[in-house]
């Protein structure tokens, strides 16, 4: 089972393009509170690239924070329990920050990610963010109806890639959720 | 009422629910004791509520979540004025506020 939705990946993680790799083994399981540093580091490094290049230095620290910060939590909230290793992969040129992270996680969980990708994709993520959150606001159950995913397209305009490989039907080994994501922070930049 | 960590502080003074610090936490359950706050702030002041988050550096989706939930709380309640109070220098507030207000369009709403 390998399945994309959305843009393209734009390169595998070992390519020479990206400009900083993190692979987090199983070994080193990052907490809840490593997303939210590890987030902030990238947002440190990376606006102070594109203030020099004429960003908004506030506006894309703030932008790659977040969208980091959304992404490791999601890795980490559904990583599965024996193969949780994390890699990243990070570019940023033309005004552009891009980064592919690839966690893994059990079939049931990927199973219910894919069924929300295929409500995401094509819709608009504003009107379906604000249903999303009515639907939410209805419903006493935690949710993970991708508000997340959801505020990052609309809000910050991210676009959004992703690739999940699997074994065949009913093979219980765990699913590798590769997620590219590109936030332009300097619009009159080249793509 | 007063919620107060090493990351953030949450507290009631004056008809204002005020917001500092960063907002990170890891699901729903883990904002409940927040939600409580709100929800007693608002059985507290039953004509106008307002929040100030010109202090609240960051917040997760679980966090924006929570401000939903409760600005369609109080949409459906009627009657209560709600008032929301952000900053130009934080950016998330600039992006994600605008939603509350898409919620419940009477909601008093000011960016500055």
């Amino acid at each position: 089972m390998n399945e994309a939705f959305g843009l393209p990946l734009r390169a595998s993680l070992d390519s020479d393009r990206w400009s900083m790799r993190i692979q987090l083994p199983e070994m080193l399981p990052p907490a809840w509170a490593h997303c939210g540093l590890t987030a902030e580091m990238l947002g440190g490094l990376y606006s102070r690239v594109l203030a020099r290049a004429g960003a908004d230095g506030n506006e894309a620290r703030h932008g790659i924070v977040y969208l980091c910060n959304e992404l490791l939590e999601n890795a980490v909230k559904f990583r599965h329990p024996q193969a949780g290793s994390i890699e990243l992969a990070i570019a940023c040129e033309d005004g552009v920050f891009e980064i592919h992270l690839c966690n893994h996680a059990e079939p049931v969980v990927a199973a219910g990610f894919r069924a929300l990708l295929e409500q995401i994709v094509g819709r608009d993520p504003g009107e379906l963010l604000l249903e999303r959150i009515e639907a939410n606001a209805m419903s006493e159950e935690e949710s993970s109806s991708g508000l997340g995913i959801l505020t990052m397209m609309s809000d910050y305009g991210v676009e959004f890639g992703w690739q999940l490989d699997g074994g065949p039907d009913g093979d219980l080994s765990p699913v590798a959720i590769h997620t590219y994501a590109r936030l332009r922070l300097i619009t009159n930049a080249g793509a | 009422m007063e919620i107060k960590t090493n990351e953030y502080r949450v507290w009631v003074e004056s008809g204002t629910i005020h917001f500092e610090g960063t907002m990170r936490l890891s699901s729903p359950a883990e904002y409940a004791p927040i939600q409580a706050l709100m929800a007693q702030a608002l059985a507290d002041n039953a004509s106008r509520l307002d929040l100030d988050m010109t202090a609240l550096e960051f917040l997760n989706s679980s966090g924006i979540n929570l401000f939903a939930k409760f600005t369609i709380d109080v949409r459906n309640r009627g009657g209560v004025g709600l008032g929301v109070k952000g900053s130009t220098r934080i950016p998330w507030q600039s992006k994600s506020l605008p939603n509350l207000k898409k919620l419940h369009p009477a909601l008093d709403l000011q960016i500055v």
